[in-house]
């Protein structure tokens, strides 16, 4: 008796408990799990952080299960976004340096993300126009929108305000032209005999960051550096170009304030850090690093210009990679709105020193509130009104190589400018050519 | 196979000549069999993951695309000319040969001194033994990072104290003159240790009454170890050369961490040519290309090894 009860009753509760697990099931809605592909292209803390942010997302779209998978460098992201494809399981989203979208357009391996932006009942220029317009360069290709920028960067001066006034300069009315950047940088450099104890200034050269900083002074002196509205075109053989690397290497051979060689980021900041060189262009992603490890007073102040005022953009894009499913394609769509909101748009940039894309997380009140403790941080915001995009060509990498392998060989002394920028423009065409005969030269 | 052997005989000799070699296989590979079978898991692996990997590169390396949008179309030995007639190729078989010798003679001769000088075991020479050892245990890549502080210009540890002598500080890293021997330090660092546990293991074999007789007979040192122990060693000599050279094509770590071949190509590898194929071009084409004939080189050059250390017999 007592056991055909408790048998009825269990049995009882299985069936309610069925249907209330069935009642959802037949509205079609189990969780949609997505990944997003990450690279954490400076320290560790950011992995942890984005921990938090995809949490935060979980907990609050129960309908969307997202995993955040690391994948290394801006590099290893894009072979293992690459791998993926081409084994039929791309992630839903993934974080990708902002200049491999072209190339990744080119190959066929992205989605557009019209379709999903026209469903949201928006135009792609209300889209757009969140952004601070120097970013939809590297964001829109033909016309249409295949990235939503999400962490961005620019490159800035940074000068040790305490070896400035020992030299007798005023940090707070920082160098604005090539011409006083040369004469701070020569007051700033200390010799002992023939040995220089303090360099005036460092910039990076190494793979990545050497073709970013070319482009920084290409810019600064009228250039432009690549075709933004065609991938299979650079100017590296051009008079603004030249007068940039032969503006650099007269820095390190004949005003010899700038140390010799082809030098890391790491590095240059490291020097900067120690006391070692007075000023360096970097990155606005080393701002907290800098915040953080420099035991004398900095400024940061906009590239000084030769021509105008100019800087491209760095950072990466939130994309979907082409053959994602159309339920996965509309989750990661979500995910992506959501990360690149004002107001997440404005934590990441607090928690990573990249400046936040959206322009309405800088009117947040969290964010005017940080401005006001750092304002520091302001600097990079309004160098973004001079800012365009970052070089992207048909295969980036190997096109930039072409040029930063001679710029190493002049840094070096081993050729002069010219002839150096002939043969990067030389072996450039050559890695370009196969684009252009599917494209310029292929002609009816 | 005792059983199998002479029951196969008679039949074979009354059929016809042809099936006389099928019957012969059958009982070949019936005995054969339980070998077979317990080679069969790593069979499946090596098939898996070794042949089958090499099988889609040999035919990877047979296709190209003209264009981007093309697509891909046989074009037979074309890649590997391709690879041939690219400078930054020729380029990265000359700088790994010169790194592969630099690298492997002296940490060989290195170990080899380390191995004599710790050869008895004692409370000290085994504290040294894990000192010279230590850096075997570090990853190659955590290595890595270490040396780009320890190389870093005007501030790394290593201008900290050459800086007092030398009056231009040479930028280890960013001087294509420099680089790729700043780059064989490391190895040398790192492998001398290691090769040191293999002479040790070499010198244990050295007999004993031999070496008293040289004694008794009036051999110094130095007789003794050009008469005895370096003809003992050759064994040890020959297998520490070959693992040298491998090691000198198959790990590019730190080229990966420190320079990525640069600057200006001055320590890109052949392994890391590669690399830049596969993921920088993203031609995949060109990288089996490149792959298939490191591949032919290295195989070359284990056979030539192998066949070697079999007709010497022994070695460890």
């Amino acid at each position: 008796m007592l056991f055909s009860r408790r048998l009825m009753l269990g049995l009882a509760m299985a069936g309610s408990l069925a249907g209330a697990l069935a009642v959802p099931a037949i509205a079609g809605e189990a969780p949609t799990e997505i990944d997003l592909f990450f690279p954490v292209p400076v320290d560790g803390k950011l992995a942890r952080d984005m921990g938090t942010l995809i949490k935060e997302f979980n907990d609050g779209h129960p309908d969307i299960k997202a995993t955040a998978v690391y994948t290394g460098s801006y590099d290893d992201t894009l072979i293992k976004t690459r791998a993926s494809i081409k084994a039929g399981k791309p992630p839903a989203a993934v974080i990708m340096s902002a200049n491999f979208l072209l190339d990744m357009q080119i190959e066929s391996e992205l989605t557009n993300l019209d379709p999903l932006i026209k469903a949201d009942g928006t135009t792609k220029e209300q889209f757009l126009g969140q952004f601070f317009p120097a970013l939809s360069g590297n964001a829109v290709i033909d016309r249409s929108v295949y990235g939503v920028p999400f962490q961005n960067s620019t490159p800035l001066l940074y000068i040790n305000a305490d070896k400035a006034k020992e030299a007798g300069l005023d940090a707070s009315k920082p160098p604005q032209t090539w011409a006083e950047l040369t004469d701070w940088a020569k007051k700033l450099t200390k010799r002992e005999g023939d040995k220089v104890t303090q360099w005036g200034i460092a910039i990076p050269c190494a793979y990545d960051y050497c073709g970013w900083m070319m482009e920084t002074l290409t810019m600064t002196n009228g250039g432009r550096y690549y075709n933004e509205e065609f991938g299979g075109e650079v100017y590296y053989d051009t008079p603004s170009m030249l007068g940039a690397l032969t503006w650099w290497n007269d820095l390190v051979s004949k005003h010899k304030v700038h140390p010799p060689g082809a030098t890391p980021g790491p590095a240059v900041s490291t020097s900067f850090i120690s006391g070692n060189a007075a000023m360096m262009m970097l990155s606005t992603g080393s701002l907290t690093y800098v915040r953080e490890n420099a035991k004398f007073n900095y400024k940061v102040a906009f590239i000084p210009r030769n021509v105008r005022n100019a800087v491209p953009i760095g950072g990466a894009s939130l994309i979907i990679p082409a053959g994602v499913e159309a339920d996965k394609q509309k989750a990661a769509w979500t995910l992506i709105k959501w990360m690149t909101s004002p107001e997440k748009s404005a934590w990441w940039s607090r928690a990573t020193g990249y400046f936040a894309p959206n322009m309405a997380a800088y009117k947040t009140p969290d964010m005017i509130d940080f401005l006001n403790k750092n304002p520091d941080a302001k600097t990079a915001v309004e160098q973004l009104d001079v800012a365009k995009p970052w070089f992207a060509t048909y295969k980036t990498v190997p096109v930039r190589k072409n040029l930063e392998d001679e710029v190493m060989l002049v840094l070096n002394g081993k050729k002069q400018p010219k002839e150096a920028l002939v043969a990067a423009q030389k072996a450039a065409d050559e890695t370009l050519q196969p684009y252009n005969a599917e494209t310029s030269l292929k002609l009816p | 196979m005792s059983l199998a052997e002479p029951a196969a005989l008679p039949v074979a000799a009354s059929v016809p000549p042809r099936l006389t070699i099928v019957a012969r296989f059958a009982t070949r590979f019936k005995t054969s069999l339980p070998a077979y079978l317990l080679l069969l898991p790593s069979l499946v692996f090596l098939a898996l993951f070794t042949y089958g990997a090499m099988g889609r590169v040999i035919i990877d390396a047979l296709y190209q695309r003209a264009t981007p949008k093309a697509p891909l179309r046989f074009v037979g030995l074309d890649n590997i000319a391709a690879v041939l007639a690219d400078p930054a190729f020729t380029g990265a078989v000359v700088n790994n040969l010169i790194y592969a010798i630099g690298t492997a003679v002296p940490s060989i001769g290195l170990a080899l001194l380390f191995a004599l000088a710790l050869a008895r075991t004692n409370a000290v020479t085994s504290a040294l033994r894990a000192a010279l050892f230590l850096p075997v245990l570090i990853p190659m890549v955590a290595a890595s990072a270490l040396f780009l502080f320890i190389f870093l210009p005007n501030v790394g540890l290593l201008d900290y104290y050459i800086g007092r002598l030398l009056p231009v500080l040479p930028n280890w890293l960013g001087d294509p003159d420099i680089a790729l021997y700043a780059i064989m330090i490391i190895t040398i660092w790192k492998n001398a240790g290691y090769y040191m546990l293999f002479f040790l293991a070499g010198l244990q074999a050295v007999p004993e009454d031999v070496m008293e007789a040289a004694h008794l007979d009036g051999a110094g040192p130095f007789m003794r170890l050009r008469y005895i122990i370096l003809p003992e060693l050759k064994p040890t000599f020959l297998f520490v050369i070959v693992i040298a050279t491998l090691n000198a094509v198959t790990q590019v770590d730190h080229v990966f961490v420190m320079t990525k071949g640069g600057p200006s190509n001055a320590t890109n590898l052949v392994l890391f040519y590669i690399y830049q194929q596969a993921v920088e071009h993203y031609d995949i084409g060109m990288a089996s290309a490149a792959t298939l004939l490191t591949l032919a080189a290295l195989m070359a050059l284990t056979a030539l090894s192998f066949r070697t250390m079999a007709k010497r017999e022994g070695g460890p």
